[in-house]
């Protein structure tokens, strides 16, 4: 089923960096005082928001949220290329772009997919490496014609992004606002 | 926001706007009147009565109607740069149309059918040297795919206060007329100090054998740079409010210029080359062949004037415009970067007339007086070293900071078996992501050892002493970040890099966003030698001028690889009408469609050909006078065989 593929992918990813979440300090989302939010379930879920990721674009462009809700956003790749939906403030992106271009500089990521070999390969003793995975919580990566989904409960106290972190497609305006209603 | 900027930026004429059906009428007037731009002023050709002329906007899907009115006492033309189009409305003076008489009105009419950045110019004559070119912006039918808030078209050109014909014919009598940094005398006798007599003796007697000269960069001189017809002084301003994104549209509209362009403080997204759209991909500096479009996304987030800066690859001066949040804000001008010069590197064997280069006793060569930025250029592999290395030769002095692209072949990488005593990644430094902070010096490759190293068969295989297998490596994204990606032979002169020591893009970083659905093997494939002999202003393909060669002959629906092997020591933008050339850098069905590539000195680059558009075309070297002396070729596409049987 190609749905659980696409999450065995992130799990596979995850499973190389146990460290991601402390050393970069997000995820548990504490961000300048705010927080971002956190991971939730299916079943706490108010609703359901479908997401598609094109070649360069979302849809929907903005995303409408309130404090406390918990969301189950499914997530639709219908383009060529590889692609993220991450949820964030607009700083936590720019970090997350780096680490992603160093994925792609290893390898560990191509422009249409991920590289398993690479990606499961331990990185981590590297320095500058530590940690390389992607495992965030607030973040999936598609690729082309994947679905994959992730729950978040938006707690409301900071100003939100969602965008996609592989190399060049944030800079190119792949990325949208989340307003709080 | 966006709106008020196209209107700006769009005094299209008389758009008429039928209902329903997308079409509009447009006019263009070549007219001639004096002009002075940057001091120099002379009578120039015009536009609508400018330099350059309207941006004209069109939209996917629209048939489009062009009056061209020719005000000029001699024949004019306009062609489509880049425009998918039925080939009588391509706008060639002699293969697509005769032309448009003095005084006559000649309408075009073809749908779009693509969309994207592209220009238009004349094909007649020098008459783009004189001003008659123009930008064309069009929309695409379905949703644009990236994000920004406002758009600026910046072309760039070179203004002369000669016209194209007094630049021609002295090109013609003297080649080096405008070469002002010819090396002197004195300057042999100086290097004849430092390398020896017979040394230097012999490499001036190499240089004169190509009809070149190491400072040979460009033909021309004594340009004034303009970005959107304004010099430097003039300064062009587009407007931004701090944090929006902003799309620069870049064309070069030279008739002899390639320009280094970046914006100092800003990191440029290049999402467009050629009007295609490619996966973004983050620069600090690109290079921009004359015909070429980038199309670039910057975010500028600061109160504060951004200079856009482009370079002329030979050094003699800018073009530049402003990014800033209002009106009459300008930086001063940095100094020009250091005039690049051709090293052997640039010199293709074929193009040494018959000399024997195995009689040249390398031994006795001083690699390591040699200057550093000449050591590191020297090319063993193309200069047929086919011996071991001596042993008197001094590798570590020669300076091989950067890599050989051949040398190392990432692309091949794979990490299926590390070899942790060989590759020792905590000393890869890889906490910069940038290409050049890596040390490779520092990964595990201790000294090469001279007599063991074949420059010639440099690909690492198991005679490696290293035991570092790269054969079975593959960082492909980091072969392309390393060194040139092959778009200039190893060690060449004209190599680029960053100004602020960062990326700057190699033909293999531009993948196209969409993969090409019906990507195949060539049917066949087609060797094109680009030809010429500077001293005597004589370029030529396969050794023989556009008058005196065939055309070359295409069939419909047939894929063609065309295999370009530049045996001249100057770059080539080569131009296809019609059809795209889907440059191969090794990203298959992403190769990324391009109407121009540019052709360094001493290499090779192949371009596949799906030939979908009958009719004949011009095909060329889009250096104006180039194309004048003959670097030119006519392409006829004919039907299938089978198919005209039954005609």
């Amino acid at each position: 089923m190609r749905f659980n593929r696409s999450i065995a992918l992130a799990l596979a990813l995850a499973a190389s960096s146990p460290l991601a979440i402390a050393a970069e300090g997000h995820g548990h989302a504490h961000h300048g005082g705010s927080t971002i939010g956190q991971p939730g379930t299916a079943a706490e879920a108010s609703r359901t928001v479908e997401v598609t990721l094109n070649d360069m674009y979302f849809e929907p462009e903005s995303i409408a949220v309130k404090a406390g809700e918990t969301v189950r956003f499914v997530v639709k790749n219908e383009g060529a290329l590889l692609h993220e939906f991450n949820i964030g403030t607009a700083a936590m992106h720019e970090k997350h772009q780096s680490r992603m271009q160093l994925m792609m500089d290893h390898g560990m990521l191509t422009p249409t997919g991920i590289n398993h070999e690479m990606a499961n390969m331990d990185h981590s003793s590297m320095p500058g490496m530590e940690g390389l995975g992607h495992q965030e919580p607030n973040s999936v990566l598609v690729a082309p014609g994947e679905t994959s989904e992730m729950v978040w409960t938006f707690s409301g106290d900071a100003q939100l992004e969602f965008a996609c972190n592989v190399p060049g497609h944030y800079a190119a305006g792949m990325a949208g606002e989340i307003r709080l209603d | 926001m966006l709106l008020s900027c196209i209107k700006k930026a769009a005094p299209v004429l008389a758009s008429l706007w039928s209902l329903g059906a997308l079409a509009g009428t447009y006019n263009l007037v070549i007219d001639e009147q004096p002009l002075e731009i940057d001091g120099k002023a002379k009578n120039a050709m015009t536009l609508n009565g400018g330099v350059p002329g309207p941006t004209l906007r069109f939209r996917e899907g629209e048939d489009v109607t062009i009056n061209v009115t020719n005000n000029l006492d001699v024949d004019s033309s306009i062609h489509w740069h880049g425009l998918l189009l039925p080939y009588t409305q391509d706008g060639v003076p002699g293969i697509s149309f005769p032309g448009i008489k003095p005084g006559e009105t000649f309408t075009y009419r073809f749908p779009i059918v693509q969309a994207g950045t592209y220009w238009y110019h004349s094909h007649s004559g020098f008459q783009e040297q004189e001003g008659v070119y123009g930008s064309i912006v069009i929309e695409p039918a379905k949703r644009e795919p990236y994000r920004y808030d406002r758009e600026y078209v910046v072309m760039l050109s070179d203004w002369s206060a000669e016209t194209g014909d007094q630049i021609f014919s002295n090109l013609k009598g003297q080649s080096d007329y405008y070469n002002y940094s010819q090396q002197t005398l004195g300057g042999f006798f100086k290097d004849a100090s430092q390398d020896g007599f017979a040394a230097t003796l012999r490499d001036r007697l190499d240089w004169g054998s190509m009809r070149m000269m190491p400072t040979d960069i460009a033909d021309v001189s004594g340009y004034s740079f303009l970005v959107n017809g304004k010099s430097t002084d003039d300064n062009w301003t587009g407007l931004f409010q701090p944090g929006e994104r902003v799309r620069l549209r870049f064309i070069n509209a030279s008739a002899m210029t390639y320009f280094d362009v970046r914006i100092p403080g800003l990191k440029m997204t290049v999402i467009q080359a050629d009007g295609n759209n490619v996966q973004p991909v983050g620069v600090d500096e690109f290079r921009i062949a004359v015909a070429e479009t980038y199309d670039v996304i910057v975010q500028p987030k600061e109160d504060r004037a951004f200079s856009i800066l482009a370079e002329s690859i030979d050094r003699s001066g800018f073009a530049r415009g402003t990014l800033a949040p209002r009106e009459g804000m300008k930086l001063a001008l940095p100094e020009l970067r250091e005039r690049p010069l051709l090293t052997m590197s640039d010199m293709s064997m074929a193009s040494m007339g018959g000399m024997d280069h195995g009689s040249m006793d390398h031994s006795a060569m001083n690699h390591a007086a040699m200057a550093p930025s000449q050591s590191q250029t020297v090319d063993h592999a193309a200069m047929g070293h086919s011996q071991p290395q001596p042993q008197a030769m001094d590798h570590a002095a020669m300076g091989h900071t950067q890599p050989q692209p051949q040398a190392m072949d990432h692309a091949a990488m794979g990490h299926t078996q590390p070899q942790p005593q060989a590759m020792d990644h905590a000393a890869m430094g890889h906490t910069q992501p940038q290409p050049q902070a890596m040390d490779h010096a520092a990964m595990g490759h201790t000294q090469p050892q001279p007599q063991a190293m074949d420059h010639a068969a440099m690909g690492h295989a198991p005679a490696q002493p290293q035991a570092m297998d790269h054969a079975a490596m593959g960082h492909s994204s980091m072969a392309a970040m390393t060194d040139t990606g092959g778009d200039y032979a190893p060690g060449s002169g004209l190599t680029p890099t960053a100004a602020n020591g960062g990326k700057f893009l190699v033909y293999g970083d531009l993948k196209a966003m969409t993969p090409y659905a019906d990507y195949r093997a060539p049917d066949r494939e087609i060797e094109l030698r680009l030809t010429g002999n500077m001293e005597r202003y004589f370029w030529s393909i396969n050794g023989i001028k556009f008058s005196d060669a065939e055309p070359v002959r295409l069939t419909y629906g047939e894929r063609v690889r065309i295999k370009f092997v530049n045996d001249t020591m100057m770059m080539h933008p080569m131009h296809l009408h019609g059809m795209w050339m889907q440059l191969d850098k090794g990203n298959g069905r992403f190769n990324p469609l391009k109407h121009v590539v540019n052709v360094a000195p001493n290499t090779t680059l192949t371009v596949d050909v799906p030939v979908d558009a009958i009719g004949e075309w011009a095909f060329h070297c889009h250096l104006m006078y180039h194309m004048a002396s003959g670097m030119f070729r006519k392409i006829v596409v004919e039907p299938p065989a089978a198919q005209a049987a039954q005609m």
